[in-house]
């Protein structure tokens, strides 16, 4: 792998003035913030290649479980913040946060997919932690909005005898195809339209394409798996929020009257 | 006439202090301006809501100590807007007996029969519906359970002039022949006539005055009736 100079790395500034320009250009208003988020994004990755380069040099499981726990608060407090409104937002993330990393990696380690080793393990826990995270803040935002819109359908439903799972059946179906459309669209898809950044990285790093296929599938089903199982827990869980025990609905985008 | 529903002295945000009784096979009609708490009222009687105080009874027997999914099987409501739920007209059809494992094949039928629309629209996706269709099928929906007493918030008020005829024609034999407890929420002051033996006026939700149809809209007692029918 070729290394790219500080000097090379440096001429990527001609690339951030381009949307820069062009927001002054045609007074967009956000140049301050292209060049703040530029930054931003290049102190943090420089932050984190010394991290890890730290991380990689402890014990295996040291490592991992540092980073990993780091990882899901993190992640769990993002998601949580669209999940505002809905009790134990926070906390309900990071279990099925937890739930999921500990069921990829037990598989990819039972397998034998992946060593245990920090170098493999975390950024392939990263990558299926990530897209939870937004998968998890999706499904609440799509269960606070659903049952905003839906609210006549769900009062219609409560009137007829259901109860609160029957009546919210219609949303936990819709809040967990819609956190599984994207990802069946982008399977369809894989590699005909762009490279996967995993085996684009791979083969940017000198492994053979079919090796890096190899890794991308494993990704790619894994994440797959993730979302679904976590926008489906979300669901599951967080519907009954909307509902006092009279089966009543609550007023309120988060259920709370 | 036996009373099937009893309303004492309830009040929450939205109504205050309301008192009425419905009569066993009777249809009352509620009137009044829009905000005078009508919907709500309805709400309250299907326990969609609970008042703040006061109490309601159902057959002698208050509407708390009843298991809330059978009161609302027996206390049935149709909405002012239809609120179909994704899927075919079966689908909706079905949905209260089938909480029950109650649904029989030929259900649909009868149910479509009584509100006058053909067997071919148990297949039809409900999006395809008109305004007017969707309503009689909410409607239908609704009668699937059964219930004794029906609890209508303006469910003819979308409806052209010939389906609120066939529409008014179905709850006529509903109380007649089925012996139905209807509650039904009207802006139409002519179809409150025509319909109601019973009348209720609301106003900034109080039930400010209530009694047989013919003599309140002939003798209107209060100031705020009086009013509300010069419009």
């Amino acid at each position: 792998m070729t290394n790219i100079s500080n000097l090379s790395l440096l001429t990527m500034i001609l690339f951030v003035m381009i949307p820069v320009s062009l927001s002054y250009l045609f007074s967009l208003g956000i140049g301050k913030s292209a060049i703040w988020s530029s930054i931003r994004g290049v102190v943090q990755l420089f932050f984190i290649g010394y991290v890890l380069t730290f991380l990689f040099s402890m014990p295996d499981w040291q490592g991992i479980g540092l980073w990993v726990a780091v990882m899901l608060v993190i992640a769990s407090l993002q998601a949580a913040k669209r999940g505002k409104g809905i009790p134990y937002a926070f906390l309900l993330s990071l279990s099925s946060l937890i739930l999921i990393e500990v069921f990829v990696l037990s598989l990819w380690i039972a397998f034998d997919i992946i060593p245990f080793q920090s170098e493999q393990v975390i950024p392939m826990s990263g990558m299926i932690i990530g897209n939870s995270m937004v998968a998890t803040g999706l499904a609440f935002e799509r269960m606070k909005n659903e049952f905003h819109d839906s609210k006549g359908k769900i009062l219609a439903a409560l009137s007829l005898g259901a109860n609160a799972s029957q009546a919210s059946k219609m949303i936990i179906r819709k809040t967990i195809r819609a956190a599984m459309i994207p990802n069946v669209d982008g399977l369809k898809t894989i590699g005909l339209v762009q490279l996967p950044g995993m085996m684009t990285g791979l083969i940017l790093g000198g492994a053979s394409p079919i090796e890096a296929i190899r890794y991308q599938i494993v990704i790619s089903i894994s994440i797959f798996s993730s979302v679904s199982i976590c926008a489906m827990i979300i669901s599951l869980v967080t519907y009954r929020f909307f509902f006092n025990r009279k089966l009543q609905l609550l007023e309120g985008k988060g259920g709370r009257k | 006439m036996k009373k099937l529903i009893e309303v004492d002295h309830v009040s929450n945000e939205r109504v205050s202090n309301v008192q009425f009784s419905l009569t066993e096979g009777s249809l009352t009609t509620i009137i009044g301006p829009s905000g005078a708490g009508k919907s709500s009222l309805l709400l309250l009687l299907n326990r969609l809501e609970d008042p703040d105080k006061g109490e309601i009874h159902f057959k002698g027997k208050k509407i708390s100590d009843f298991p809330i999914s059978e009161l609302r099987r027996n206390i049935g409501m149709v909405f002012q807007q239809a609120h179909l739920f994704d899927g075919t007209v079966e689908d909706n059809l079905k949905f209260g007996p089938s909480l029950q494992k109650k649904w029989e094949p030929n259900d649909g039928v009868k149910l479509l029969a009584k509100v006058q629309l053909p067997e071919e629209f148990l297949t039809k996706e409900v999006e395809n519906l008109s305004g007017g269709e969707q309503q009689r099928v909410a409607f239908a929906r609704t009668l699937a359970n059964n219930p004794e007493v029906l609890l209508l918030d303006e469910v003819t008020s979308a409806l052209d002039m010939r389906t609120v005829e066939l529409m008014e024609e179905l709850l006529h034999k509903l109380v007649q022949e089925e012996g139905k407890t209807i509650l039904m929420i009207t802006h139409d002051l002519k179809q409150a006539k025509r319909l109601g033996s019973y009348t209720l006026f609301m106003n900034e939700g109080k039930v400010e005055e209530q009694g047989e149809t013919s003599s309140l809209f002939q003798q209107p007692k209060t100031a705020a009736l009086k009013h509300f029918f010069e419009g």
